[in-house]
């Protein structure tokens, strides 16, 4: 075997490991929050912000690249990059670098909200308070609205800023079944009369663990829920009235309840497709969306049950290691702003997180003409139906408490 | 560069010593990596008994794995697994070996015709389980060329290959990938034997089948069980395929890993680690017994030229 | 009779071959279709929704591409070159803990990938390899070995080393006789490395999500959360896309081997 090719590997094998064996400069200068808003904006110029979160929305991501990181560009001098990545990786990434004592890190902005955002909080994984340092959001945001200070229950204490507001809604095909149940009665006798063509997703997932919620509500009602013990007895002996619910809704169901759709996605396919006669979703809008698209049929339209639907805000938060905190809070707060709410409003029909009251006439002009488009709820109806989410960490519970007692039975 | 070269070089002199690390030399690269992943390996383990100083997590502690070796639904997902494992493999292994021994011998073997054989291989597991929902669900294409046929009355009449406990798309999926895969691993070492020994017992009067089952099959072994051990773990410790296409209860074991790893509550880790440590162990304890078994075929330069 | 079998054979040859253009030829009706409902054989709405997604003026998606066969075949070559090597030493060499090494050698097929991301994650941060595509290809090359050093092993065993030995006797030397000789024996077996290890780090998602953090952008890393939404007509562009790239690089590949056809007396 030749000597000179042996030679050549340890040679390379050194400077390999000579390269990667140089420790990197962590050390990064302290940055306040609390400073002047005109000196973060000074701070951010000519930089590079990093924003992570879902990637699998192709209308939102190209809102992000074609309207957002434009104006970012345009009016700080800041470039934005949009990174796919889902919330889990996201959080596995951050407590990996918090392990290795990682103090400059590579994500910037985060889109989260609920269960992950009170994980990572907890964990000591996002940088704050500073949602309540922006300018926009003293100006255009509720500050005391139960959405704006609680996210799940969970105090938020200016450690995310809102991003957008969702509810889920119901959908189904006005032309195949003219009924639109109103309310869990209404859905049995529904689920009936089109047996084997109701179903909802699989808990864990995140529509059907909010369709399961809201059927409790619908049944048992929500206030008890806003301050109970996240105790498995507890909570199992309230809901019982609605396990019973969906135990009887069982054999009514596709595949007659013994097995459930993987994902909220799966179960829009098979709407799309027919094998489904309803589907739900947590944006109001995408039936919308979906016709324009060809993807669902004309006659499509998106309804609510009586007592109302659960809906919930999402939040944009800074990493603890992010390197770049004052572009992160610029894009924040720029996002917050009238004109690119308004443009998600009307781009992606996302509930605006603006508090219509608090703005200028011009601004309130932007959100008016937007059209909301076919087989949507007009916002105000909408919005006049919607109910709070629980707390967090009751959430799990339910879930878990569904595959036991539910599945199959 | 150059410099560092030449000293390594005229350091390796001695040809008597060279000739003893000759070995050790060539795996460098190979023990370096191998360094690498058992430490992550190892790290990986810390988590699951419960050492996640990021999270507050210092005690090392066993109470993960025995939560988790305690609750019933892990048996269950321990047979789904196995059962998903051992039913696509042997197939794929004894289907793959068929479709080998078809292109060997028609002499099929390269050209277009190959391509299109590999393209599964190609393929990532998420597509495929897109491929499985298009042809094999209730409204799929199958059911409807089936319905267009008259033959089926409506949706509800086909016969539910997905998401159901008999996990037959599952396994179908994956007969899809690794038929072709078997085929490939082991087209190389059939061909070539066919086309020496094969084709001297048939000069010497062996009939095809003969020849076959006698002189190529058993010769072409030792990829074909590599290929299925391949397959089987793989198959083993795959989440995509029954998290995709699976029964919402019992999940196979890598799916209920993988569903207490995206747990947001990141406390849910430890489990998630766990359960695949159990993972790891249970095909690391087959992979052993199979190479016990086998270890012939895996032993020192006895596999060499089969001429002498 | 021997018509028969081989009318048997071609029959399993072409019902392989159809079953597996079937599920392709749905993605190309995928790609454009907007709507699917049933009982329809064909799409019933036209898009070129995914055609605007992939190749439109903002579109990210043909940088990303061929960065991500850049790195992917980095990791190919390199694989099989390792593999190669490895498999030289357990195949003509006898030393202690050969079948260590060899039983070893299958191990990052049977550990699971996400067990080993998280594992090595923390420790690829405090070597710096974190966030590179060093790192990103590092881990790709962990999971390709198994599958270059078992390929090399039976091709380096089947080769032996008799025309080695011969060459080296006639005064030839080592490193000449590696290049001129055992190389040209190997090759098929080389390019079969290559094209397996080329797959496997083009089609990794989670590994180079969670050491590449997001820094390294692969074609499989924007491709899958597609999947994931369950958006068919976005899917099956990708997927698709995904192929039809693959198929060029092993292509290429093919036609290199053909370049060293002379070198080879076997089928294929």
């Amino acid at each position: 075997m030749s000597r000179k090719i042996i030679a050549l590997l340890l040679s390379a094998m050194l400077v390999m490991f000579s390269a990667v064996g140089c420790s990197k400069e962590k050390k990064q200068e302290e940055f306040d929050a609390n400073a002047d808003f005109e000196t973060i904006v000074e701070q951010a110029k000519g930089s590079t912000v990093r924003f992570y979160g879902w990637g699998g929305d192709e209308q939102r991501n190209k809102w992000l690249d074609t309207v957002v990181a434009p104006e970012l560009k345009e009016k700080y001098d800041i470039t934005l990059e949009r990174v796919p990545m889902d919330i889990d990786q996201i959080l596995a990434k951050l407590s990996g670098e918090k392990q290795a004592g990682e103090e400059k890190g590579s994500i910037d902005m985060i889109w989260i909200n609920g269960e992950n955002f009170y994980s990572a909080k907890e964990n000591g994984l996002l940088f704050g308070p500073f949602a309540d340092k922006l300018p926009n959001f003293k100006k255009n945001i509720d500050e005391n609205s139960e959405e704006i200070q609680k996210d799940f229950g969970y105090p938020i204490e200016g450690y995310e800023a809102p991003y957008g507001k969702a509810q889920i809604v119901f959908i189904n095909d006005s032309a195949v079944t003219p009924e639109a149940p109103k309310n869990t009665a209404e859905l049995m006798e529904y689920a009936k009369k089109y047996k084997g063509k109701v179903t909802y997703p699989a808990l864990p997932d995140f529509t059907g663990s909010a369709f399961v919620r809201n059927v409790i509500y619908d049944i048992v009602g929500y206030e008890q829920f806003m301050d109970m013990e996240a105790d498995k007895a507890t909570v199992k002996a309230a809901i019982e009235p609605a396990l019973e619910y969906l135990r009887e809704l069982n054999p009514y169901l596709w595949n007659e309840g013994k097995t459930f759709p993987a994902a909220s996605t799966e179960q829009d396919n098979m709407f799309a497709d027919g094998e489904l006669a309803l589907s739900m979703s947590y944006s109001p809008y995408s039936v919308a969306l979906s016709i324009e698209d060809g993807l669902y049929p004309q006659t499509a339209r998106a309804f609510q049950f009586e007592k109302g639907t659960i809906g919930n805000t999402n939040y944009i938060a800074i990493a603890a290691n992010s390197p770049n905190k004052a572009a992160a809070m610029v894009a924040i707060n720029e996002i917050m702003s009238a004109k690119l709410q308004a443009s998600q409003f009307s781009v992606l029909k996302a509930l605006p997180v603006v508090e219509y009251s608090k703005l200028t006439d011009d601004e309130k002009a932007m959100f008016d003409k937007v059209d909301i488009g076919k087989g949507a709820i007009p916002q105000d109806e909408l919005l006049s139906k919607r109910l709070p989410e629980m707390p967090a960490k009751l959430v799990p519970i339910i879930e878990e408490i569904w595959a036991e007692e539910v599945v199959g039975k | 560069m150059a410099r560092l070269y030449g000293k390594v070089s005229s350091a390796l002199g001695n040809n008597h010593i060279m000739r003893k690390l000759e070995p050790y030399v060539l795996l460098l690269p190979f023990m370096l990596l191998g360094l690498l992943f058992f430490l992550g390996i190892g790290n990986a383990l810390l988590q699951s008994l419960g050492y996640i100083p990021a999270l507050g997590l210092s005690e090392l502690t066993l109470s993960y794995y025995r939560e988790i070796l305690q609750k019933p639904a892990l048996l269950d997902s321990v047979k789904v697994s196995l059962a998903i494992a051992l039913v696509s493999s042997v197939l794929a292994t004894v289907l793959g070996v068929l479709l080998c021994a078809a292109m060997v011998h028609t002499g099929i073997a390269g050209g277009w015709r190959l391509q299109a054989i590999k393209l599964p291989i190609l393929v990532p597991h998420m597509v495929v389980a897109l491929f499985a929902v298009t042809f094999m669900s209730q409204n799929g294409l199958l059911a409807r060329t089936l319905y267009q046929l008259g033959l089926l009355g409506s949706q509800g009449d086909f016969p539910q290959l997905l998401y159901d406990q008999n996990n037959a798309g599952i396994i179908i999926a994956y007969l899809w990938k690794e038929i072709p895969f078997v085929a490939y691993f082991v087209l190389a070492l059939m061909s070539s034997v066919s086309s020496t020994l094969g084709e001297a017992a048939e000069n010497l009067g062996a009939s095809r089948l003969r020849t076959f089952f006698h002189i190529t099959l058993p010769l072409s072994m030792p990829a074909v069980k590599k290929a299925f051990l391949i397959i089987f773990a793989f198959a083993f410790g795959a989440y995509e395929l029954p998290f995709l296409l699976g029964a919402t209860l019992p999940k196979a074991l890598p799916v209920q890993a993988y569903v207490e790893y995206v747990n947001p509550d990141l406390r849910h880790r430890p489990y998630a680690m766990a359960m695949n440590s159990i993972m790891l162990l249970l095909t690391l304890a087959i992979s052993a017994v199979y190479y016990w078994l086998l270890r012939k075929d895996f032993k020192g330069t006895g596999g060499g030229r089969y001429e002498k | 009779m021997k018509n028969k079998r081989s009318f048997f054979q071609k029959l399993i040859l072409y019902t392989a071959i159809l079953s597996i253009a079937a599920p392709v030829i749905v993605l190309l009706l995928w790609s454009f279709a907007s709507r699917w409902a049933w009982p329809r054989l064909l799409p019933a709405g036209f898009s070129l929704r995914a055609f605007e997604e992939l190749f439109g003026p903002h579109s990210p998606v043909m940088p990303v591409l061929l960065s991500s066969m850049g790195i992917s075949l980095g990791v190919a070559v390199l694989s099989a070159a390792i593999g190669t090597f490895t498999a030289r030493a357990i195949a003509l060499y006898d030393f202690w803990g050969k079948e260590l090494v060899s039983f070893g050698g299958i191990l990052p097929i049977i550990v699971p990938g996400t067990a080993f991301a998280m594992g090595i994650h923390v420790v690829f941060i405090r070597l710096g390899l974190a966030d590179t595509v060093l790192g990103v290809m590092l881990v790709h090359i962990i999971y390709a070995l198994p599958y270059t050093v078992n390929i090399m092993l039976d091709v380096t065993r089947s080769v032996g080393d008799t025309h080695e030995v011969q060459s080296r006797v006639l005064g030839v030397s080592p490193s000449r006789t590696f290049i001129h000789v055992s190389l040209p024996q190997l090759m098929p077996g080389i390019m079969s490395s290559i094209s397996m290890a080329y797959i496997i780090s083009f089609s990794q998602y989670f590994l180079t999500l969670m050491i590449g953090g997001g820094s390294v952008k692969t074609f499989a890393v924007m491709m899958v959360p597609f999947i994931q939404s369950g958006d068919r007509t976005i899917s099956s562009a990708y997927s698709l896309l995904f192929l039809a790239s693959t198929a060029a690089v092993f292509i290429m590949i093919e036609a290199l081997i053909k370049r060293f056809a002379f070198w080879r007396d076997k089928t294929e």
